[in-house]
């Protein structure tokens, strides 16, 4: 612990923090640019003085031997600041009409349905921005029909989903057109999006990790779950890969965030590298 | 066609089909035999609420041909935990299937104090790949012996492979009071130009803290 007169630290040195970023990445796959460094130190630097230390060496030594693995996930919370808005990682967007749907729609029989689950709804910018690309992008959405479930945890996040107002900052990637077409302006320079969308998305709370709940969660074809499991540590994201895998379709796809691996996760699922993404796919019975 | 509208959304109820049958122990201990990998995979996860299941999901783990139920069977066994589970486990270090290995060291490591009481029987074992999978096992180990544990291997093992394999370790988590044990290295192997590699990093890497 830190002795009352010995003086702050207030520096991480090149080497420590190359020795930081290389386990950062071995835990949860994330990958700190040198551009980032600041970012990186101030907060390794929080961390250190919250918890009494006095050098990295001594903070990252319990860290590392924690069993249970609390510092690091608090580290991996402040070192992953969220945020989201219309279309966020849209090249996912864009893969999932170029590539997954089609390869879906192969296999379906007539009168089949696509189902598509986006978890968590967090403020519901995501399952609306996939209902807007299919509407915009995918012309085999005149063929058949889509259902997509959102679910969060959290029962008021669900609630502001259904009511569906949004900030500037929220819709300030969505081309002028969309924000024309789906939104109408509101008091407090906000944006609602229009009944037809709220209408699309079907919102539900459900927890990944109670299994009696999740399991009821079945053959879906595309599952979006990004910057989620980042959050829950090593046997959490193992059990949400489980739910995924038995919520899936043979042959549907995950979507996870572009710092999360399934591959790190669990080998259930196969990697597929198409041209804009690299996604998850449950293999095909 | 187009996006569904204004409905409930259609999630599956629970107790529906086979898998309602027989959801108690000796039911699910049954369907781990069943001939349909779904249903052996959904016994394998419900059967994670029943500590007296480690058994017959370790039998059932011996013979399970299936990828996805092997993953259910040892996902429910990392969440029952304990004794049973790592002696159970720690038979599966020395399988042939290199899936049953490594997954076996996954939920190892995940069990710090339990697997603690057989580290220094691992470090020992007569076969060398053993061996190396203890110390992959400490790689990930949160416990706070493990580097004490790899010192050990530097002074008592003979085995090149498993050596690099602790240096290598050593590199991230080893102290200087631990220097000696590796300089000695370099004199006892002199000619092995990978370890001398390995353990120039885990040097210099020490000294940089």
């Amino acid at each position: 612990m830190q002795a009352a007169s010995r003086p702050k630290l207030d520096e991480i040195t090149d080497a420590e923090f190359e020795r930081f970023k290389e386990y950062f990445y071995r835990k949860t796959g994330i990958q700190f640019e040198d551009s980032k460094r600041y970012f990186v130190d101030k907060r390794l630097l929080q961390r250190i003085h919250s918890t009494g230390h006095d050098s990295f060496r001594s903070y990252f030594t319990t860290m590392r031997y924690q069993a249970s693995g609390e510092e690091l996930q608090e580290l991996i919370n402040i070192m992953t600041v969220n945020e989201t808005y219309f279309f966020r990682e849209e090249y996912q967007f864009e893969c999932m009409v170029e590539n997954t749907l089609n390869e879906i729609m192969r296999c379906k029989k007539p009168g089949e349905e696509i189902r598509i689950w986006s978890i968590p709804s967090s403020s519901g910018e995501e399952p609306y921005s996939i209902a807007i690309y299919l509407l915009e992008h995918w012309a085999g959405i005149d063929k058949i029909d889509i259902e997509i479930v959102s679910s969060d945890i959290d029962s008021k996040m669900l609630d502001r989903c259904r009511r569906g107002i949004y900030s500037m900052r929220s819709v300030h990637h969505l081309p002028k057109k969309l924000l024309k077409r789906y939104f109408t302006p509101v008091a407090g320079n906000s944006y609602k999006i229009c009944q037809d969308l709220l209408d699309s998305v079907s919102f539900t709370q459900v927890n990944l990790s109670d299994a009696a709940k999740t399991r009821s969660y079945r053959n879906y074809d595309l599952i979006f779950c990004r910057n989620l499991l980042i959050y829950f540590d090593d046997a959490s994201r193992r059990q949400a890969a489980e739910v995924f895998y038995d919520a899936m379709n043979p042959g549907g796809f995950i979507f996870l965030g572009h710092s999360e691996s399934m591959s790190r996760i669990s080998s259930l699922f196969k990697v597929r590298k198409f041209a804009k993404a690299m996604v998850y796919q449950k293999p095909l019975a | 066609m187009g996006l569904k509208k204004g409905r409930k959304p259609d999630i599956q109820p629970v107790e529906k089909q086979s898998r309602s049958a027989g959801r108690n122990f000796e039911g699910l201990k049954q369907q781990l035999l069943s001939t349909n990998p779904s249903e052996r995979r959904w016994a394998a996860r419900d059967l994670a609420i029943h500590p007296e299941a480690v058994e017959p999901l370790l039998q059932a783990l011996s013979s399970e041909a299936e990828h996805s139920v092997g993953i259910a069977i040892f996902d429910s066994l990392r969440q029952i935990g304990g004794e049973a589970v790592v002696n159970g486990l720690l038979t599966f270090l020395s399988a042939e299937d290199a899936f049953q290995r490594n997954a076996a060291i996954e939920v190892l490591q995940a069990m710090p104090e339990g697997v603690a009481l057989h580290i220094i029987e691992l470090l020992n074992d007569r076969d060398s790949d053993v061996r190396i999978f203890a110390i992959d096992i400490l790689q990930q180990l949160a416990h706070p012996q493990t580097p004490e544990w790899l010192l050990s291997v530097l002074k008592d093992e003979t085995h090149i492979n498993v050596i690099a394999t602790a240096v290598d370790r050593l590199a991230e988590v080893g102290t200087s009071d631990m220097l000696p044990a590796l300089k000695a290295l370099k004199l006892r192997f002199p000619n092995e130009p990978y370890l001398d590699f390995a353990v120039q990093t885990a040097i210099r890497r020490i000294g940089e803290d």
